[in-house]
């Protein structure tokens, strides 16, 4: 018969295969004088094998007596490790209300820009239109000591008020951007050192 | 493992968590035998067994934060110990493949003729199962001397069960090539 089931023979044996291809080796097994004898010798090697005794080890008592003795201490977590660890997950939420945050402000300044160019801030509190008035200071300064004048002056505003606007902005975002970066690259790196490290590695 | 042992062992895993020693050692009282008996089946050296076993122990107490009980802790263990066992015996370089120097028979002294035949065909059965490649062997001790399923040993390996299946039958068909002819001969020279 040239269907053996040789390579089945020992699932077979160990009660580990079922459906169609248990079927298929009970029938071949029944019809196949090679497969049977091939099944018998490896029942023959399973008993053969429980013949070799186990050594005789020391009492299990002494034996974690002995373990405990090993057994490095401060194993468990202590509250300031645990406080450490709360405050290394609370800065990626950190870094995110801080970009809500600063993406709200300037949503806000843009939108008091605006209404403040349709002249709807004349006669509100001063301390709304902090900041929106001022966004031009350095090229009035200049302008007002004669410095700047004319075209000049109205394209350092522009600029002034450009660079204030939008300088700022991108540099808080790619300080955040970074400092995120920061925190996955070093999160990363801690979580390879584990894997390496870590006792069920195959 | 009964219902009540199984309750037990949380309770005692869930206290070592908690950095209880003594619960800790209970957990070792428990397993330490199996613990034991496996890398004595895989190596063959009952110093080698008890040294492994601690070192298994020990990394257990280590990393018992990111033992999960979905997994049986006994699997856990063995995972454990035979990564420990192999690592110990690879920095040592204690390792005795073959060398059947340090086998731990079941009656050292020189007995009747009996005796002496069972002796030889046990040293002959180990010297065998020691010859495997460690992969194969880790499955064939789990399967042969510790009666684990397929899937547990594959839970405890970290292997797919098709190729615990594999190296099973690798393994039991590498040992059958190499006993049946020298327990043949050793049966023939008996009767002589």
């Amino acid at each position: 018969m040239s269907d053996h089931v040789s390579e089945w023979l020992s699932s077979y044996l160990d009660g580990e295969l079922h459906g169609s291809r248990l079927e298929r080796v009970n029938m071949h097994v029944a019809e196949c004088d090679a497969c049977r004898a091939e099944l018998a010798s490896l029942e023959k090697i399973s008993n053969l094998l429980q013949e070799v005794p186990s050594a005789a080890f020391t009492p299990p008592e002494r034996f974690a007596a002995q373990v405990r003795l090993r057994l490095p201490h401060q194993r468990t977590v202590t509250p300031g490790k645990k406080l450490l660890e709360i405050s290394w997950w609370m800065i990626p939420v950190g870094l995110l209300t801080l970009w809500i945050f600063i993406n709200t402000s300037f949503f806000i300044y843009d939108a008091l820009s605006v209404v403040n160019n349709f002249g709807l801030l004349t006669g509100v509190s001063p301390w709304m239109r902090f900041g929106i008035l001022g966004a031009a200071d350095w090229s009035s300064t200049l302008g007002q000591i004669g410095i700047l004048e004319g075209n000049s002056l109205a394209l350092a505003a522009s600029t002034e008020t450009f660079t204030r606007a939008s300088l700022t902005q991108i540099t808080l975002q790619v300080s955040i951007a970074l400092l995120y970066l920061s925190w996955i690259a070093i999160w990363w790196a801690h979580y390879q050192h584990q894997q390496r490290t870590r006792p069920l590695e195959n | 493992m009964t219902n009540a042992t199984a309750v037990n062992e949380i309770e005692l895993v869930f206290r070592a968590k908690n950095g209880e020693r003594n619960a800790f050692s209970e957990l070792v009282c428990i397993h330490a035998q199996g613990v034991r008996n496996l890398i004595y089946r895989m190596y063959g050296n009952a110093q080698i067994a008890e040294d492994a076993a601690q070192e298994t122990f020990i990394q257990a107490w280590l990393h018992l934060h990111s033992y999960r009980s979905q997994m049986s802790l006994r699997n856990w263990l063995y995972r454990i110990a035979v990564n420990a066992a192999t690592d110990m015996l690879r920095k040592e370089k204690r390792i005795l493949p073959g060398d059947l120097e340090d086998l731990q028979l079941s009656d050292p002294q020189p007995g009747p003729e009996a005796v002496a035949f069972q002796e030889e065909r046990t040293a002959l059965i180990q010297k065998a199962v020691l010859s495997l490649p460690d992969a194969c062997r880790a499955v064939l001790v789990l399967r042969e001397y510790e009666g684990f399923s397929y899937q547990e040993i594959a839970d405890a390996l970290e292997i797919p069960v098709g190729t615990v299946m594999s190296r099973l039958n690798y393994a039991r068909k590498l040992l059958r090539n190499n006993l049946e002819q020298k327990l043949f001969l050793q049966e023939e020279a008996e009767h002589v």
